[in-house]
């Protein structure tokens, strides 16, 4: 018996050569295979080879042929070929480092593809003194709905922990910071939203025929993945002169003394939200001057965090005698 | 790999071969990321593959001279197979990933992802890698490892109260899942040390020649937990869920209501407690009493500097 690999390419070849529907009597004939045993279960063994090949991207159509019931099998040259990429040398041996960096074994095949008939990697001038790690496997899920835009349904925890299913638009896979998101539209709330895939807690499955959509015209995925662009302010700082650092690194300015002598930083375009928690991080090295609201807030939930306790500070204080707190 | 794995790289093999005649096994197998072997039991396996009917002159010409391969009468075979879909996200993914983090280096990769783009038919707009977090001392960073010499590097440990300067050997940079680290040997610990580059305050370059190499094999950074770590337990309510990702957990458990309760071990309490105080009532120490006090007392530190 012919290994099933060889039937497998045999009858690629078989499909390539003949550029025009046959049936699987026509394929039993040229070919050979699928006459052991009876019809039917010879008729399975060419359903699995077929899916297999349609799985590894051999484009098999179905069309109607003029005789009888049966229909046709065919595989459209165009739609099989990767036509010739105008790779460099250089580019070639960019994209095999790349490949190499990341160790993603399931790239090799895909480049030796685009690599085929583009020459060989030319000798890189440096080697490189970064690596990179990254992992690209959660956007196997969904890769093949991205791009035949089928709408899909998967169970989602949200950030805020529950769980629930979504019927989504698949738009865009984007890796920000090293978290993969899919972007796209949000059936039940009618609106684009990213959605982490290492959120998804369970698998993909098509809620739609492919082409199902249309992707809105000036659709920027990325726009979507950086959260909502708050207002943005200008805040001040007092800031304790070790911590300096801190605030500077974020972009912070000198801008004088308070009366206490310490250094005061302004840092423009803070989100009053995200940032005030950063505030807070900092603890005891900076104190809100502006704006008032941030500075309340700040107090506000600091107030809850202290839950009572007494600071170390005002005991030292205490104990020089020279205590300023009301 | 499966045999539909097999039947995906032998129709790539034959119009890879096609176009180099005479290349090594050892070449191909290198170009396939696969194993000699492999190639030579794809090669035995094309030999008995051709046109339909597989006679005298429908078979695929396959010879094998000692470590040569050359294939002939294959031209159904003469273009590669497209990528499948899957295949063409992660590569163009994992290619542009790169090509954030090492174009400088690299140059050409830059011009080879857009044209990746544009044969596979993925552009910006279906797969696209953003803010990689790139970080202002790479590039000085690059050329010390490149001419091997010794940096100074001002440095916000997390153990540390306060940034200090080390002398460090550096060796490689790596990018993990968008974040850039140094691996490097420090001088003053005389041990081989992991810097995020984000907490790297300032740098400065010295004349002085790199004293240890790098080693062979350096694994991916990551938190290894000693044996002085402190134990942890922390109650995170919806709100402060970030929690998760910005401490490595030992354990979750999750409750109904979107909270949930996490074990971790630390050598930082002081990071620990400032992620908490982030939290802003968010999270909350459950466990060691000694850090949920640590945790009230900066607040109350902080609180003070309000009211005087």
């Amino acid at each position: 018996m012919t290994a099933k690999v060889e039937r497998l390419v045999n009858l690629t070849v078989a499909f390539l050569e003949a550029r025009r529907p046959m049936t699987l009597a026509e394929l039993r004939r040229r070919t050979g295979y699928y006459t052991q045993g009876d019809p039917e279960s010879s008729r399975r063994m060419f359903e699995r080879d077929k899916d297999d090949l349609r799985r590894l991207g051999v484009p098999i159509e179905t069309r109607e042929v003029a005789f009888g019931d049966e229909v046709g099998y065919v595989v459209d040259r165009a739609a099989y070929e990767l036509a010739d990429v105008d790779l460099t040398a250089e580019e070639v041996a960019a994209l095999s480092l790349a490949v190499q960096l990341t160790g993603s074994e399931g790239s090799h095949l895909a480049l030796a593809k685009l690599a085929a008939r583009a020459p060989d990697p030319a000798d890189l001038a440096t080697s490189p003194t970064t690596r990179v790690s990254l992992v690209p496997d959660p956007v196997d899920a969904v890769a093949d709905a991205v791009v035949a835009r089928v709408p899909v349904r998967f169970p989602y925890r949200t950030a805020g922990g529950e769980t629930a299913e979504r019927t989504v638009d698949p738009y865009a896979i984007v890796q920000r910071r090293g978290a993969w998101y899919l972007v796209g539209r949000d059936h039940a709330r009618d609106a684009i939203r990213a959605f982490r895939l290492d959120r998804m807690v369970g698998r993909a499955r098509e809620a739609g025929a492919p082409g199902g959509y249309l992707v809105p015209e000036g659709f920027d995925p990325a726009e979507h993945v950086r959260g909502p662009e708050g207002e943005r302010v200008d805040v001040e700082v007092a800031v304790r002169a070790g911590a300096r650092w801190a605030v500077e690194l974020r972009g912070g300015v000198d801008t004088g003394r308070t009366h206490h002598g310490e250094p005061v930083l302004r840092l423009p375009d803070l989100d009053p939200v995200r940032d005030r928690s950063w505030l807070l991080g900092l603890g005891p090295d900076v104190e809100v001057l502006a704006p008032e609201a941030l500075r309340a807030e700040v107090v506000e939930a600091l107030e809850r965090l202290s839950g009572g306790a007494t600071s170390e500070r005002s005991e030292r204080d205490d104990r020089g005698g020279g205590r300023e707190d009301s | 790999m499966s045999a539909a794995g097999d039947v995906a790289r032998m129709l790539t093999l034959v119009p890879w071969l096609l176009e180099r005649p005479g290349a090594s096994v050892a070449e191909t197998a290198a170009a396939f990321g696969v194993t000699e072997a492999t190639i030579r039991r794809d090669l035995g396996h094309l030999d008995f593959c051709g046109l339909p009917g597989l006679g005298g002159g429908d078979l695929f010409e396959v010879d094998i001279v000692g470590e040569r391969v050359v294939v002939q009468m294959a031209d159904e075979l003469k273009r590669p197979l497209r990528p499948t879909p899957r295949e063409a996200l992660r590569l163009v993914l994992t290619v542009d990933a790169v090509s954030e983090a090492l174009s400088d280096e690299v140059p050409a990769l830059r011009t080879a992802v857009d044209k990746v783009r544009v044969a596979l038919g993925i552009p910006e707009t279906v797969a696209d890698v953003v803010e990689p977090g790139a970080n202002d001392v790479v590039p000085v960073l690059r050329r010390a490892i490149a001419d091997q010499r010794q940096v100074r590097l001002h440095y916000q440990g997390r153990a540390d109260e306060q940034p200090q300067w080390r002398t460090v050997d550096p060796w490689t940079l790596q990018v993990a899942d968008g974040t850039w680290y140094l691996r490097a040997h420090d001088a003053g610990a005389d041990a081989a040390r992991t810097f995020r580059l984000d907490r790297v305050i300032a740098i400065e370059t010295s004349d002085r020649e790199r004293a240890v190499p790098a080693p062979e094999h350096l694994p991916p950074p990551g938190y290894a937990p000693g044996a002085d770590d402190l134990e942890v337990e922390l109650e995170v309510s919806v709100a402060g869920r970030w929690v998760l990702d910005a401490v490595a957990p030992d354990a979750v458990d999750e409750r109904t209501d979107g909270s949930a309760v996490v074990r971790l071990r630390t050598d930082a309490p002081g990071w620990l407690a400032r992620v908490v105080l982030t939290a802003g009532g968010d999270a909350r120490v459950c466990a060691p009493a000694s850090l949920a006090e640590e945790v009230a007392v900066l607040a109350a530190d902080a609180l003070e500097r309000y009211r005087r």
